[in-house]
């Protein structure tokens, strides 16, 4: 592992920006409801990449602004991003050695958990979804992780973040 | 250990929020912060529409202003008509000793986001605090109610729609005064009307419009139409589906309507204090000012309330309910 002192750090909440951004842009009617999981990815990709950088302190801030945006109570989607950051730190070392499908196997479980949190939350707060098509999220996310990865990972080189 | 911290503190925080008001300031402050990504977010929505217009050939335009001014007159003629009808509707309601309706302000907002999530029927417009904003604060498009302020934020607001399945509204059929809730069901294409006996007076083609008798709507403004009445389902009451007058989904441009947000005490308070003053001034004018004396006392009446009207309307439709 490379080790140095952290560098850069801007990198990392403009990306996190950028993804807070990419889940409030407007979305053609019936896509609205396939909407990846911009941030729980972004999030899930510091904490594999970074795990040294406190992604649960992130997620946790980024959180709170997603609940801001969205209008619900403060920690209702601050949670789940805590828990895909938790999950992925903790299968940190594993995930590391994964080719990237197999790690978008792994994350499709990840943020599969997280959706199922954000339904409790939602359940309590009397904001039941009435199908299952709130996880539709989740396979979209799934598969789009190895271009977010490859994205974020150029970004990183290019900006030489540790 | 630190993942215990932070679930510890979202589960505090949410209630935290559920519970008091202790965190609205914080969260009106990152509002202020936050507003700005629904813009950017928005933007490449703008720009196009912003690009078209630009492009948008000068016959197509010309055609457009034709129709717009064809519009236009149809509509003065239509307000020319309806000056008269208004003048009317308030001698008759003299007539009858009820309060005059009272006609609402409005301003005009500018939609500038939507709900990330695809379960709930909110929008977001670009009118806060700053501009008078305030929570229930009913929300008008060109054609009929869509719905009511939910969070007012500095400088934008959040709107729950009339299709949201936490929400309802009290409304009335047009064509008899039948009274009726009707409530969203998530979709949004149409409204469930709540508890309506098998009998009643129901047909699709009616016109809904609000009752006012929730205090929060203003009565009178087109709420749905009824499409479609199931009787005899085997459920105990008519399944009644009505849908939207106002075009939930599409419209760009909403007003807010500040009706009179007086409770009903206040408003006999205030009225008593006008018809007070209205006494005071004629008996000070003494006896050749007779004159004016009832023309104040008519303004004082006036300025009551729009609760007489709810309330004459919804007796005369318990008398005809017998």
């Amino acid at each position: 592992m490379i080790s140095g002192r952290p560098n850069n750090g801007w990198v990392i909440w403009f990306s996190l920006t950028i993804a807070l951004l990419l889940s409030v842009a407007p979305m053609p009617g019936s896509a609205e409801i396939a909407r990846p999981l911009w941030l729980g990815l972004v999030i899930a990709f510091w904490s594999l990449v970074l795990p040294h950088r406190g992604g649960l302190g992130a997620a946790f801030c980024f959180g709170l602004a997603q609940d801001v945006l969205a209008g619900t109570l403060f920690g209702q989607s601050a949670l789940p991003l805590i828990l895909i950051a938790f999950l992925v730190l903790s299968l940190q070392q594993r995930l590391r050695m994964f080719p990237l499908w197999q790690q978008s196997m792994v994350l499709l479980v990840v943020l599969g958990l997280a959706q199922l949190v954000q339904l409790w939350l939602n359940t309590l707060t009397g904001n039941r979804p009435p199908t299952l098509l709130f996880l539709v999220p989740v396979p979209v996310s799934a598969l789009l992780w190895p271009w977010v990865y490859v994205a974020l990972q150029g970004l990183r080189q290019r900006f030489a973040v540790y | 250990m630190r993942l215990l911290v932070f679930v510890v503190l979202c589960v505090v925080l949410m209630v935290v929020d559920a519970r008091f008001d202790a965190l609205k300031t914080v969260r009106s402050q990152m509002g202020l912060v936050l507003t700005p990504f629904y813009w950017v977010a928005d933007m490449p929505v703008r720009i196009w529409r912003g690009a078209t217009e630009q492009i948008a050939s000068s016959s197509s335009l010309m055609a457009e202003n034709e129709k717009l001014k064809a519009e236009a007159l149809l509509m003065q003629r239509r307000l020319q008509k309806l000056a008269m009808l208004t003048e009317q509707n308030v001698r008759l309601r003299e007539l009858l000793n009820s309060a005059a309706l009272v006609d609402d302000k409005v301003i005009v907002a500018e939609l500038i986001g939507l709900d990330p999530n695809p379960f709930t029927h909110r929008i977001l417009i670009d009118k806060g605090e700053k501009d008078g904003v305030f929570m229930g604060q009913p929300v008008l498009d060109a054609s009929g109610l869509m719905g009511q302020v939910v969070e007012v934020l500095p400088y934008a607001a959040r709107v729950l729609l009339l299709t949201d399945v936490t929400h309802s509204i009290p409304v009335q059929v047009n064509r008899n005064g039948l009274r009726a809730i009707a409530v969203g069901t998530g979709n949004p294409d149409y409204l469930e009307l709540r508890h309506v006996a098998e009998t009643a007076d129901v047909k699709a083609g009616d016109l809904l419009v609000s009752s006012g008798l929730g205090q929060r709507f203003p009565s009178g403004y087109p709420v749905a139409q009824v499409t479609e009445v199931v009787h005899g389902s085997g459920q105990p009451f008519a399944i009644v589906r009505a849908v939207p007058t106002a075009m939930l989904n599409r419209s760009r441009y909403l007003m807010l309507v500040f009706s009179d947000s007086r409770t009903p005490e206040e408003r006999a308070a205030d009225a008593a204090e006008a018809q007070a003053d209205a006494d005071q001034k004629a008996a000070a004018e003494g006896a050749e000012a007779a004159a004016p004396a009832p023309a104040a006392e008519a303004e004082a009446e006036t300025s009551d309330s729009e609760q007489a009207p709810a309330a004459s309307s919804s007796t005369a439709v318990s008398e005809e309910a017998q």
